[in-house]
């Protein structure tokens, strides 16, 4: 699969249709693979696909990365099922259009969790969360895929969240307050959650911002809890589940559980999921006449 | 004219964001008819419900507010066409999320309220007013502000 890959990359960047190839590379140990941006046709063959392939790299297709850089016609890259969900996202949000990218897609059967957590294989124990509740390991919308592409049926809503969603429900409210308020003790703002997002796109984050000062700077579960809030209030409907926030985090706080539940949320009152459609918008910009409205009086 | 004020050990602090073309003048009408209603709230007048970032409520809490309500013209009576859908849409999702925070919803309230529903003003203020009463102070946020709050008042 990966020569066919290395070949069409090859192909591509000698004949000039793409600037760039986004794609994996081994990285500094053997457990660790690292985005590269392959420039040269001679350097195609640093290019690896294997579970240990986890980068969301459609982050750099979002504008705020200024990819492509002037100049640049497209960009090719190379994407999992839910990275071409997070690129048709970017696209249902005007951060690029669908000729800006030419996308390679692979099939994948699910990546690990956490670079530590690889030992050699993938398992029930090391798998990503949201590769358990996948439907997209056959890519949807590529230019090239390795091989044959079957038909998938891709209509079913999404599975319901992680258990760690469901356990927190079934909890009380103040129960989960605390649970939360012990998280967020370690939350120290380091914004790594925000810049591996891929749906991020703000130039100046709002608790970026000191004037006016929205969201407190100082990392006391005072302005923890403000970000938290509002970093998943602006994700509403546009998450598309890759988990990076929670990977990227260096206190192992389960930031994207809000995410999770949001995207519940918004699929029970709204029918919509997000990664889907080029052209459908997003849910909190468009709105019915006939929403529910049974919480207000 | 004087009317028996009943005293409670706790008064909660109310904040409520309106939409200056319904319910502002919803409140307005109460105010000039002379009608009674809980004197806990405090009111921000914005142009639109459609206005109030969920930002703000995070804010009100912030600062040691027991109950907000955001209250704004009916659906089809905005006077800005759509504002209120899109509110509708943004609460009913900021609603669930604070609940997954572990935030009471009973400190939240949504109503729509038209410039001629007085009465509906006064009893959804007296209404949400007593609920948040029941529910105590916010305690919780209370403490996210200030963790070493609790070591002075032992002193
Ligand atoms: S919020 Fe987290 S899971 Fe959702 S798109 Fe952003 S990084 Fe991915
Ligand atoms: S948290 Fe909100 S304001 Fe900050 S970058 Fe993300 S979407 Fe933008
Ligand atoms: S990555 Fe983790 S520690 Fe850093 S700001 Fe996000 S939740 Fe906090």
């Amino acid at each position: 699969m990966i020569e066919a890959i290395r070949t069409q990359a090859r192909n591509l960047l000698e004949n000039k249709e793409v600037d760039v190839i986004i794609g994996y590379a081994e990285g500094s140990d053997s457990t660790r693979t690292t985005p590269v941006f392959i420039r040269k046709p001679e350097e195609v063959s640093r290019l690896i696909f294997d579970p240990r392939c986890i980068n969301s790299l459609p982050l750099y297709l979002n504008k705020r990365h200024e990819y492509p850089q002037k100049g640049w016609k497209r960009t090719g890259i190379i994407a999992k099922g839910c990275d071409i969900r997070a690129i048709t996202q970017l696209i249902a949000e005007n951060q690029l259009t669908r000729e800006e990218v030419y996308i390679i897609g692979v099939p994948c059967d699910g990546v690990v969790s956490h670079f530590s957590k690889w030992d050699g294989r993938l398992h029930d124990g090391n798998q990503a969360t949201k590769c358990a509740e996948c439907d997209v390991h056959t890519p949807t919308d590529c230019d090239f895929f390795p091989g044959e592409r079957p038909e998938v049926d891709r209509s079913a809503p999404y599975k319901v969240s992680a258990p760690q969603v469901l356990n927190l429900m079934g909890l009380n409210t103040d129960k989960r307050f605390d649970y939360w308020r012990q998280e967020f003790d370690r939350c120290f703002k380091c914004y790594a959650c925000r810049e591996v997002c891929p749906h991020c796109s703000c130039n100046i984050c709002i608790t970026d911002r000191t004037q006016p000062n929205w969201v407190d700077q100082a990392a006391h579960t005072k302005g923890v809890f403000a970000w938290h809030i509002t970093r998943a209030m602006h994700l509403v409907g546009r998450c598309t589940g890759c988990g990076e926030c929670t990977r990227a985090c260096p206190m192992d706080i389960q930031v994207d559980l809000f995410n999770q539940r949001l995207k519940d949320v918004v699929q029970e009152s709204f029918g919509y999921k997000s990664g889907y459609s080029q052209d459908e918008k997003p849910p909190l910009i468009t709105y019915k006449t006939d929403d529910s409205e049974d919480f207000i009086q | 004219m004087s009317k028996k004020i009943p005293r409670h050990d706790f008064e909660p602090k109310i904040m409520a964001f309106v939409c200056k073309w319904c319910t502002y003048s919803g409140a307005d009408l109460a105010g000039t008819s002379r009608m009674d209603y809980s004197p806990n709230v405090r009111m921000v007048r914005l142009p639109c419900s459609g206005r109030i970032d969920p930002q703000f409520l995070i804010k009100t809490f912030e600062q040691g507010v027991d109950g907000v309500i955001v209250s704004g013209c009916h659906p089809g009576d905005c006077h800005y066409n759509e504002g209120n859908y899109y509110a509708r849409r943004r609460n009913l999702a900021f609603r669930q999320l604070l609940d997954f925070q572990g935030i009471d919803l009973g400190r939240l309230e949504f109503s729509w309220i038209s410039a001629a529903e007085a009465i509906k003003w006064t009893k959804v203020i007296d209404a949400f007013t007593d609920r948040v009463r029941a529910l105590g102070p916010h305690k919780q946020y209370h403490e996210l502000i200030d963790p070493y709050d609790h070591y002075l008042e032992a002193a």
